[in-house]
């Protein structure tokens, strides 16, 4: 898994983490791979094989579509039982996201914390000048 | 008045602060905080204030937004809240104010067994209930159900244990709702929540889910001690889980429906995590029948996790369950929403109770408690954190004069993960419970930690303010002796 660079959010009962990057397509696709990071630990690696899930959704705005992505993500990932290792944005706007998240068995890793889900609760998605920056708490 | 991080508090007694409506432009009602000098200190160190006031801003929302004594920061909701709103007084239900785990709850189990029988075995059977009863993030179950039976348990909840042989009708008895809350509608679920559920039945999950042996170490109320059959020294078990999967799945596809309907409805909330809309409304109605279905789910799924836990005893005893007293006292829901008759200004109204990390507390001779206990009230369990203790309270009449049947659901917590996992190492903790007789056995590392007793709140200081307000009475305590943590 690619080592995504965030920083976390103290929060009280909760996991939150602020994220940067110079474009929206590399914003979604940091915070992406950043929850994986979040709740997993590398294990043996054992299942070598590779998985690719289209993920598709769309908002009425950027911080609903940057929530509806990571929610996916996370429902995906356990329905599946699948780690996603690396995310391709094939097409984004900020109200609509096309992807392929790539991904490998979830027992290839060790799990230390589950994301129940993001929310919207003190949720920023904005462009600072050049860089695109999102702050957002995960319910643990 | 005091002010506190700009946040004005009226103390209206030791126990009772209020937030004044005029603190935020849009607050329908004052936020009322149940918490003493000392906790205040605690409470006030996040933003758990902030959002009793910004719960007050809800459509339909009656006498107060309510704050029990281990309320800390959430996300929209406080943890720890509690908001009733009108049904006739365009009253909404929120989804954030249930939370993501429907129906995360917990049960208490009594055994006929003293310290001394288990003293020798309680490292055998930690072990054995940690290996018997899957644990984890995403953890299986060995309860594997077919799509079929998965739409029985969402509309059964624990009957449909019961019925397959894991219990009897007395679990039943003795669980809120009798385990099952009427008007659920597998249609209102998604096929997503639906896979989410199917492996997970039988499952206690993690982060702070767990499942305790206690010894009863302090007698309050002989009276209701008598009652519930339980005596200084007595073994108990305490399992906290919820919906796992199921549940978080619902309350995501509805935050997303109730998003739009702020619009629709022309509702103005300070954080989108309060999305909601009119209980009259489609997508109310849609809600709370998908809600009801997860909340069923937890309580089969805290059925099979208690028929599993006797399953280990009977193994590790030599005994059946039924030798070895292992008896429901009570199971509750500490994550819902309920239509329930409260009186407000003298008049009973049906209001949507909705309980975010807060217990049902209801006083004696509530016509739902089960006749064992319309005598001294309903059972209401407090577990604490893995190094302190828990509590068996029982609901009062001012309970439901002042805060619609609720009270405190645990100790709270005082500092965050990240916090924790900075200043706690797991093997020193660990050898620090091991030397109080406490054995632990967790499925990570970095639970152990964040879970650690430190974190939490001390729940003595949070029973004792609900007990001093009169909101429900200490029955007894009890002291861990063994935890498994998911």
């Amino acid at each position: 898994m690619r080592k995504i660079p965030y920083q976390l959010i103290e929060h009280t009962a909760d996991i939150g983490i602020r994220i940067k990057s110079f474009s929206l397509a590399g914003l979604f696709k940091k915070a992406g791979i950043a929850i994986s990071g979040l709740s997993l630990q590398r294990g043996n690696q054992k299942y070598r094989e590779k998985h690719k899930i289209i993920i598709r959704q769309k908002a009425s705005n950027v911080e609903e579509l940057f929530i509806n992505w990571l929610n996916e993500l996370l429902s995906v990932s356990a329905v599946e039982s699948l780690a996603f290792e690396n995310i391709q944005i094939n097409r984004i706007n900020e109200y609509f996201v096309d992807a392929i998240a790539i991904g490998s068995d979830i027992r290839n890793y060790k799990i230390n914390t589950e994301i129940k889900a993001a929310t919207y609760h003190q949720l920023k998605v904005k462009k600072n000048g050049l860089i695109w920056q999102a702050e957002v708490i995960f319910d643990v | 008045m005091k002010e506190i991080s700009g946040i004005p508090l009226d103390k209206i007694d030791d126990y009772r602060w209020s937030i004044p409506r005029s603190y935020k432009p849009g607050m329908r009602v004052p936020g009322l905080i149940y918490a003493d000098e000392k906790l205040l200190k605690d409470i006030y160190q996040d933003k758990a204030m902030e959002q009793v006031a910004n719960v007050a801003f809800l459509p339909g929302i009656v006498n107060n937004s309510l704050a029990m004594p281990d309320i800390h920061w959430g996300y929209g909701f406080p943890i720890g809240g509690v908001a009733a709103t009108d049904i006739e007084e365009e009253g909404v239900i929120s989804p954030g104010g249930v939370g993501f785990d429907i129906n995360c709850g917990v049960r208490l189990l009594k055994t006929d067994l003293e310290y001394d029988d288990v003293k020798d075995k309680i490292k055998d059977l930690i072990y054995r209930l940690f290996s018997d009863i899957p644990s984890g993030v995403g953890s299986e179950g060995y309860i594997k159900v077919s799509p079929e039976e998965e739409r029985e348990i969402l509309l059964k909840g624990a009957r449909w244990a019961v019925e397959k042989g894991f219990g009897t009708d007395d679990d039943l008895e003795y669980t809120e709702e009798n385990g099952a809350m009427p008007g659920a509608d597998p249609q209102a679920v998604s096929e997503r929540a639906m896979q989410r559920g199917k492996t997970q039945s039988g499952t206690l999950g993690s982060g702070n889910h767990f499942l305790e042996v206690q010894i009863i170490d302090q007698l309050y109320d002989q009276e209701a001690c008598k009652v519930l059959g339980l005596n200084l020294g007595q073994v108990m078990v305490e399992i906290h889980s919820g919906s796992r999967g199921l549940g978080y799945q619902v309350c995501e596809d509805y935050s997303r429906s109730m998003a739009a309907s702020l619009a629709k409805y022309n509702i103005s909330v300070p954080d989108r995590q309060l999305a909601c809309a009119p209980l009259t409304s489609v997508e109310a109605k849609a809600y709370l029948s998908a809600m009801k279905c997860a909340a069923n789910y937890a309580w089969c799924n805290r059925q099979c996790l208690m028929h599993l836990t006797r399953q280990v005893f009977e193994k590790i005893f030599g005994s059946s369950w039924q030798e070895l007293g292992m008896f429901l006292i009570y199971d509750v829901a500490h994550n819902i929403a309920k239509i329930e008759k409260h009186k407000v200004g003298g008049k009973e109204k049906n209001l949507c109770v909705h309980r975010k990390g807060a217990t049902r507390a209801f006083g004696p001779n509530h016509p739902v408690l089960p006749e064992k206990y319309k005598k001294i009230g309903q059972p209401v369990i407090i577990p604490g954190d893995m190094g302190r203790n828990s509590y068996l309270l029982a609901g009062t009449e001012k309970a439901m004069q002042e805060t619609f049947g609720s009270a405190c659901h645990g100790a709270g917590r005082l500092k965050s993960r990240t916090a924790a996992a900075r200043s706690i190492k797991p093997d020193i903790l660990l050898k620090e419970l091991e030397s109080k007789g406490i054995i632990v056995k967790a499925s990570g590392r970095n639970t152990l930690v964040e879970e650690a007793p430190s974190v939490y709140k001390d729940v003595n200081d949070v029973v004792d303010v609900m007990h001093n307000a009169g909101i429900s009475k200490r029955v007894c305590r009890m002291r861990p002796i063994g935890t498994v943590k998911g």
